[in-house]
């Protein structure tokens, strides 16, 4: 599919940049960008109670997504280019940010009047936190890190990733009963960051 | 229509300058604004873009410094207008984000000319290259869904329907086929000009668009595919410049660019729902004004003839952003099949036609095809929004 490729390099290029491929790990995460993004959409589309199951979705696959990133991403990337910490410090940053106003919403009933604005606010926080990743961070990634590095920190993101309830649990009607029997945010984050050390444990093997 | 453009007053040049507070607008919402808010801005940078680069043309042929020096002085404001019209797109979205809106604009802007334009000759350009824009918007989605898994429906918001338009692999003609016959200055209606020139304003902006964003993509089909539609925009471009009268003197042309802005930020302003944009679109209103007197003097002073000689008597009907799904499901239904053979449309596909398709394609699959192909292997179906039913035609249906 690289077309007119010259040799080994363009091939290379190719597979790095395929948009489907799994054993790339910026594909993966530009993807869950798109999803977040998607559920964005979802809770601002939905009224009052109805929010509360997309909103769910919402804050698991955020707390999956950036402990992954925190765990597998951000601590390659320091190293991997020049001024690779500078970045992942501003990156770290607009996390702790979009954090604080997660924090803030949690808070709040989703039939609350200060509901929306405040979703809207984190959901621009959260946006251009993932696009200055895609185009600050992920770009010098892909371009200094082997492939065969990539797809193992691939596999580490897809075991965090597996951890997430991303459907609502099947047999439970209610949104709110739904929200009461899901796990808190910490323990969400706790067994994602597990399921991150362990496949990357199991990738570099004893 | 009482508003005649040729009758009001706009705001003195000299005031017209703007420092950097007043040119850092507030970007609109990437979700929660209405996609015609979004299509009206990507109108108005083209028809700036135009504007700033016919000047620069008018001046590298002007002779008289003082002159010079008037179209410089218009052509800074008309910069800054674009700046502060464009910097309305939120730095949010990405690039596809925003080509999916360019090729928005291009079904919805496109469809609404054509269904205006009183001349059948150039109503059928305009109905001709619509089903292409129509089939390059259905390609970038499903890109879009590929490498961001978002849908494009999130973007054109049910306004605007995703499917199948004419193979992109056909839109590849020998560029001798791409030059239309000109409209008659003399003899057409004020508003075709108006029409073509708009078009094909909005043409060059895609194209300028993807010929440089094209290859800030890392992924080779992206790259391709961006490739491929730009070298298709450069067509568009050609086929919608060629309607133009090549007789209309440069004072005439300016004359022409300056009323159709007029006209094009007097539709929006009259159409826009988000406030701030209105407001914007009502003061480049009263500055294009002041730019069209300009105009006007300088077309006097150097063609001895009075403007109102080239100009419709009052500001036609203003131009809508609407949905026309039903009306390209008639153009897709009817026209799907249409290539070009010199300044006409055939449905065979000649030998001139099959020469340049044969140096292009040399048997391999072209991007825009195989981005489908791709779709199809990660998602087990392409993407499209048909909200209106199956398919026009049957062949195209998933």
């Amino acid at each position: 599919m690289a077309g007119t490729g010259n040799g080994e390099a363009m091939d290379e290029q190719a597979r790095q940049g395929d948009p489907g491929a799994d054993e790339d790990v910026v594909a993966l995460l530009v993807r869950q960008h798109g999803r977040i993004h998607t559920l964005f959409d979802e809770v601002r589309a939905a009224e009052g109670a109805e929010r509360h199951e997309p909103f769910r979705r919402l804050m698991h696959l955020l707390a999956v997504h950036e402990t992954a990133e925190e765990e597998v991403v951000h601590p390659h990337a320091r190293s991997a280019f020049d001024g690779g910490s500078d970045v992942v410090r501003e990156r770290l940053a607009e996390e702790k940010a979009a954090k604080e106003k997660l924090a803030a919403l949690e808070e709040l009933d989703v039939r609350d009047p200060t509901f929306m604005p405040t979703l809207l606010s984190l959901r621009d926080a959260v946006l251009a936190h993932a696009r200055a990743e895609e185009r600050y961070e992920f770009a010098l990634l892909r371009r200094t890190t082997s492939p065969t590095r990539l797809a193992l920190m691939a596999a580490a993101v897809r075991a965090a990733e597996a951890t997430a309830p991303t459907r609502p649990h099947p047999g439970v009607e209610s949104a709110t009963a739904n929200l009461t029997l899901a796990p808190p945010l910490t323990a969400v984050v706790d067994r994602a960051r597990d399921a991150v050390r362990s496949a990357l444990r199991d990738a570099e093997g004893p | 229509m009482t508003f005649d453009p040729l009758e009001q007053r706009g705001i003195p040049l000299d005031r017209q300058v703007r420092g950097w507070r007043e040119l850092n607008v507030t970007p609109i919402d990437p979700d929660a604004s209405d996609p015609y808010t979004r299509c009206r801005v990507i109108t108005m940078n083209g028809i700036e873009v135009e504007a700033i680069l016919f000047s620069h043309q008018l001046a590298r042929n002007t002779v008289d410094p003082e002159v010079k020096r008037g179209l410089a002085e218009v052509r800074y404001v008309e910069a800054q207008q674009q700046k502060a019209v464009n910097w309305l797109l939120p730095g949010v979205s990405s690039v596809l984000e925003t080509t999916i809106a360019y090729e928005q604009v291009a079904v919805d802007l496109t469809s609404w000319i054509a269904r205006m334009e009183p001349d059948p000759y150039l109503r059928q350009a305009y109905e001709f290259g619509v089903l292409e824009d129509f089939d390059h918007l259905y390609r970038y989605a499903n890109l879009y869904e590929m490498i961001e898994h978002r849908k494009a429906e999130a973007i054109v918001d049910g306004l605007t329907e995703v499917m199948p338009g004419r193979p992109t692999r056909m839109h590849h003609r020998h560029p001798f086929d791409n030059v239309r016959d000109p409209y008659d200055k003399a003899a057409t209606d004020p508003l075709s000009k108006l029409h073509a020139l708009t078009v094909l304003s909005a043409e060059q902006q895609t194209m300028n668009f993807y010929m440089n964003t094209g290859p800030t993509y890392m992924e080779p089909i992206a790259r391709q595919l961006y490739q491929e539609i730009g070298l298709v925009e450069e067509e568009h471009v050609t086929h919608y410049e060629s309607l133009v009268d090549p007789g209309e003197t440069w004072w005439e042309q300016l004359v022409n660019h300056e009323y159709n802005e007029c006209y094009l930020y007097y539709s929006f302003m009259e159409q826009e729902s988000h406030p701030k944009v209105k407001a914007l679109w009502e003061l480049h209103l009263n500055m294009e004004l002041e730019h069209l007197r300009i105009a006007c003097d300088l077309m006097r002073r150097h063609d001895g003839r009075e403007p109102e000689e080239v100009l419709a008597p009052q500001l036609p009907n203003v131009l809508t952003f609407e949905p026309n799904k039903e009306y390209l499901r008639e153009l897709l239904a009817t026209q799907i099949d249409l290539t070009t053979l010199g300044a006409g449309y055939v449905r065979e596909a000649h030998e001139r036609f099959e020469q340049m398709q044969q140096r292009l394609h040399d048997g391999e699959r072209p991007p825009s095809d195989r981005v489908i192909d791709q779709h199809r292997e990660m998602f087990d179906r392409d993407y499209r929004q048909e909200t209106e039913g199956p398919h026009p035609v049957a062949s195209e249906r998933a």
